[in-house]
C-alpha cells in the first residue's frame, strides 16, 4: 500500500545496516512476505523474530543438534528446520502456544543437511541427507509416500557397473515447483520432474567441482550455482520437456550467462540470493576477517555494482527480501543483520501542497489563476466533481497477486498434482499475539 | 439472522442501475449502565461484542455488559479492538494507553486521546495531547516509535488494512499519512480553511481517507493526489471530537454522529442524507462489520448505548 507513495528514484539495492538482532543463529531467512525471519541456530533451536517489532516471537524447540537448513511455506504459515540428529520437523505457527505445534516429524537415518516446501503444497517436502541422498516425502493422504531420487546412469556404464554414483550436495525445488535440482559432487545439475520423480535432465558444468548451492530467480527461467571452484555461475535454463515413458533425458552442458568471482582475493561463497526482480545478485564472501556482501548487477552485464561491509564479523548466510531492498545476512558470533536502504527525509512532505523540486522552476502563471469567480459557480463545479463514484471497496489484495508462471505444455498434469489435496496454509491465518509477563515490565 | 443474511448479500449485489436502498434502521436494544459520558463505541471485529469506553457489551445476546474494566484513574477517549477480538486497548487520560487485561503502555507526557491496532495486531498507535504519535510494540509493551506528528494535541490515528500506512490528524487541522516501517511523514492533506480536524481513518481498501472536521463537515480524501472527492454536510459538530465510519452491510453509506442529537447516514456516492436517527442524545456512532446494525452513544445526560437494527418492513 505504502509503495505508491514512496520514492520511486531510491536505490534498489540495500546499503546500511539497519538493525543487528542477537539471535545466537548461523543461518535466517525471510518469508514470503517479508515480515518475518526464521533464524537456525546451531544448538537445535531457531527462532522466529518479527520484523516490525524487531523481537523474537516463537521458539521452535525440538531439535538436539544443530540447523542446517530452515525453510517457510507459501503463506508463512508452516516452518521447516533440518538438523543433524537425523529429523525434519514441520512447525505450525498458527498452534497458539509456545514453542508452536509440530505438524509433523520426518525421519532419516542420516542427517539431513537441507529440507524444503514444495512451492504450492507444504505436504510435498524435499530433503537431502549427509550421506548424498535425496528424497522426496510427500504427506498427503492420496500419495503418501517417501521417493528416493536416484541419477540415470549413462547406458556405457551398464557393462562396467561399476562406475560409483556421485553423491548429491545440494538439492532445491525451482520456483514452480515442477522441477526439482540437484547439485553433485562431480559437479553437475541433475533436473527431476516433481510428480514423476523421474530424471529429465542432466548438465555437466565445465570446472565447477562440488556444487554447494543453487539459487532460482523468481521468474524460475535463471538460475545462479555455487560450487567449490569459488565461483558464481548463472545459467538461463533450457524448457524441460514433459517426462515419457522411455524415461530419456536431456544431457546438456549448459554455458553460464555470467561468470562472479573474486578476481584478488579469490575468495569462497558462502550463499547467494537473488533481489526480488532477479536484477541484481547478492553474494555472501567466505571471508574469514570481514562480513562482506557483494552485489551485481545482472541487467548491466553482470558488473560489480557495490561491496556492502558489515564489520568484522564472518558471514554465514545471506537472504534476500522477496519484495524490497533489504537482505538479512547472519555472523558466525550468531548476530542476524537487517540491511535496507535508508531513504532520505522528504520535508516536504510535511507540507500540505507542497512539493519538493531538485531545480528552480519557471512559474507561469495561468491567465485565469487570481481572477474571482462566482461563489456559486465554484460550489457547482465542486458539487459535479464529486458526482464522480468512488470505490471505497475492491483492490484490497491487488498487490498481493499471486505470482504465476508462464504455462508450458505439459504443466497442467503437474501443476493439478501439487495442488491436489491442498494444505491448511491458507492466506487468512493469523499469529497469536504473546504477551509478555507484566511483571518484568513495569 | 439467516434472514439478515440473505438481505445483506441482496444489498451487495444490487446492479448500477437500480436505486440505492434506502436505510431504514429503527431502535433495536438500549443499553444502559454508564454513570458518566461515553466516549467511544466500537463492535469488535468477529461482531460478538460491543466496547464502549468503560465498559464491555454482549451484543449477539441481550445486551447484557459482559465485563466492565475498570483502572484508568481519569476519563478514556477511546478504544480498540485486536483483530482477534481478544484484546482492547484504551487511551486515557491519565497519559497511559492499557491493554485489557494485561499491559498499561507509558510514555505520553500528555492525555492520550485516540488509540488503534495493525491489522495483525502487534503493533498500537496511539496520539494525545502530546502532540505525538507513538507506535508500540503489542507483546512487549514497549514504545517502538515516536513520531514528532503535530503541533497541536493529535485526535486520532488508523492503520491502513495492509498495516503499511498510519493515518494521523490533529486540532491544528492537518492530516498526515506516515510510512508505519520507517516512521517518515509522506504525505500532508490540508484544507484551505484549516478547520479542526476531529477523526480520520482509512476507507476498507485504504485507497481514501474520511475526515471529520468541527466546521460541521466530513471529507472524503484521496491522498495519492490530495484531492477531496466527497463531501458530506447536514450534521452539526463544532465542539466534539465525533467519529465517522463506513457502514458497507447493507449498501454503502458513510454514518455519523451529531451534535443535534442525531445520527445521520449519507448515501457514500451521491452525498445525500438517507437517513436520520433521532430518540436520543446521539453522539459516537460506529457501524457493524457484518450485520446490518448500528450502536450510537449518547455524549451527556442519559448515558445510554442504543443499537439500530435495520428493518426490511
Amino acid at each position: 500500500m505504502n509503495t505508491s507513495l514512496l520514492n520511486p528514484f531510491n536505490i534498489i539495492y540495500p546499503t546500511a545496516v539497519q538493525a543487528s538482532l542477537p539471535s545466537q543463529c548461523s543461518l535466517a531467512r525471510f518469508d514470503r512476505s517479508g515480515r518475518f525471519v526464521v533464524a537456525g541456530r546451531s544448538d537445535g533451536s531457531a527462532a522466529i523474530w518479527d520484523l516490525e517489532t524487531r523481537s523474537s516471537v516463537r521458539w521452535l524447540e525440538g531439535h538436539v543438534k544443530g540447523i542446517t537448513s530452515v525453510d517457510w511455506s507459501r503463506n508463512s504459515r508452516f516452518v521447516l528446520t533440518s538438523s543433524k540428529d537425523w529429523n525434519v520437523i514441520v512447525w505450525d505457527l498458527a498452534s497458539d502456544i509456545d514453542p508452536p505445534q509440530r505438524k509433523t516429524t520426518i525421519r532419516f537415518d542420516a542427517p539431513a543437511s537441507s529440507a524444503s516446501f514444495h512451492p504450492r503444497n507444504s505436504q510435498i517436502i524435499l530433503a537431502l541427507l549427509q550421506s548424498g541422498d535425496a528424497y522426496l516425502v510427500d504427506l498427503r493422504k492420496k500419495h503418501r509416500g517417501r521417493v528416493e531420487l536416484e541419477e540415470v546412469q549413462d547406458d556405457s556404464d551398464d557393462e562396467s557397473g561399476a562406475s560409483p554414483r556421485s553423491a548429491m550436495t545440494v538439492a532445491q525445488f525451482d520456483p514452480t515447483g515442477r522441477h526439482i535440482f540437484v547439485g553433485t559432487s562431480t559437479g553437475s545439475v541433475l533436473v527431476f520432474n516433481t510428480r514423476t520423480k523421474t530424471m529429465v535432465a542432466r548438465h555437466k558444468i565445465a570446472g565447477a567441482g562440488v556444487m554447494k548451492g543453487l539459487d532460482f530467480a523468481k521468474s524460475g527461467r535463471r538460475l545462479v550455482t555455487n560450487s567449490s571452484d569459488r565461483t558464481l555461475r548463472q545459467f538461463t535454463l533450457p524448457t524441460y520437456s514433459p517426462p515419457n515413458a522411455d524415461r530419456e533425458y536431456m544431457e546438456q552442458e549448459l554455458e553460464p550467462t555470467h561468470k562472479f568471482s573474486d578476481p584478488i582475493n579469490r575468495i569462497a561463497w558462502h550463499a547467494m540470493s537473488f533481489s526480488p526482480d532477479g536484477e541484481w545478485l547478492a553474494g555472501g564472501a567466505a571471508d574469514p576477517a570481514s562480513h562482506k556482501i557483494y552485489i551485481w548487477d545482472i541487467a548491466n552485464d553482470g558488473q560489480l555494482a557495490s561491496t556492502l561491509d558489515g564489520g568484522r564479523e564472518p558471514l554465514l548466510y545471506v537472504h534476500w527480501h522477496p519484495s524490497k531492498p533489504s537482505i538479512v545476512s547472519t555472523t558466525n558470533h550468531g548476530n542476524i543483520l537487517i540491511w535496507h536502504c535508508p531513504a532520505p527525509e522528504r520535508w516536504g512532505a510535511f507540507a500540505g501542497g507542497f512539493e519538493e523540486v531538485d531545480e528552480n522552476v519557471e512559474y507561469e502563471e495561468r491567465e485565469d489563476e487570481f481572477d474571482i469567480e462566482d461563489e456559486n459557480v465554484l460550489a457547482e463545479r465542486k458539487m459535479k466533481q464529486e458526482e464522480e463514484e468512488v470505490d471505497v471497496l475492491t483492490g484490497k489484495d491487488a498487490e498481493e497477486e499471486v505470482v504465476d508462471h508462464p504455462r508450458v505444455n505439459g504443466d497442467e498434469d503437474d501443476f493439478a498434482w501439487a495442488d491436489d489435496e491442498p494444505d491448511e496454509d491458507t492466506r487468512e491465518w493469523k499469529m497469536k499475539i504473546m504477551m509478555e509477563d507484566e511483571s518484568d515490565m513495569i | 439472522m439467516s434472514h439478515e443474511s440473505t438481505t445483506a448479500t441482496a444489498g451487495a449485489t444490487r446492479t448500477e442501475d437500480a436505486p440505492a436502498p434506502v436505510p431504514n434502521y429503527q431502535p433495536h436494544l438500549i443499553l444502559s449502565g454508564h454513570r458518566k459520558s461515553i466516549s467511544s463505541v466500537k463492535f469488535s471485529p468477529d461482531g460478538n461484542l460491543l466496547a464502549s469506553a468503560g465498559a464491555l457489551f454482549g451484543t449477539r445476546l441481550t445486551g447484557d455488559i459482559v465485563q466492565t474494566l475498570s483502572g484508568h484513574s481519569e476519563g478514556i477517549s477511546d478504544i480498540a479492538w485486536s483483530a482477534h477480538s481478544d484484546y482492547i486497548a484504551s487511551a486515557s487520560d491519565d497519559k497511559t494507553v492499557r491493554i485489557w487485561s494485561l499491559d498499561i503502555l507509558r510514555g505520553h507526557t500528555n492525555f492520550v486521546f485516540c488509540v488503534n491496532y495493525n491489522p495483525r495486531s502487534n503493533l498500537l498507535v496511539s496520539g494525545g495531547f502530546d502532540e505525538t504519535v507513538r507506535v508500540w510494540d503489542v507483546a512487549r509493551g514497549k514504545s517502538l516509535k515516536v513520531l514528532p506528528a503535530h503541533s497541536d494535541p493529535v485526535t486520532a490515528v488508523s492503520f491502513s488494512h495492509d498495516g503499511t500506512l498510519i493515518v494521523s490528524c490533529a486540532m491544528d487541522g492537518l492530516i498526515r499519512i506516515w510510512d508505519a516501517d520507517s516512521g517518515q511523514c509522506l504525505k500532508t492533506l490540508v484544507d484551505d480553511d484549516n478547520p479542526v480536524c476531529s477523526h480520520v481513518l482509512f476507507s476498507p481498501n485504504s485507497k481514501y481517507v474520511l475526515a471529520s472536521t468541527q466546521d460541521s463537515t466530513i471529507r472524503l480524501w484521496n491522498y495519492q493526489t490530495s484531492r477531496c472527492v466527497k463531501t458530506y454536510t447536514g450534521h452539526t459538530n463544532a465542539t466534539y471530537s465525533l467519529v465517522a465510519a463506513f457502514s458497507t452491510t447493507g449498501g454503502q453509506y458513510i454514518v455519523s454522529g451529531s451534535e443535534d442529537a442525531r445520527i445521520y447516514i449519507w448515501d457514500l456516492q451521491s452525498r445525500r442524507v438517507v437517513q436520520t436517527l433521532e430518540g436520543h442524545k446521539g453522539g459516537q456512532c460506529t457501524a457493524h462489520p457484518t450485520r446490518k446494525l448500528i450502536a450510537s452513544a449518547s455524549m451527556e445526560k442519559d448515558l445510554t448505548i442504543r443499537l439500530w437494527l435495520w428493518s426490511d418492513e
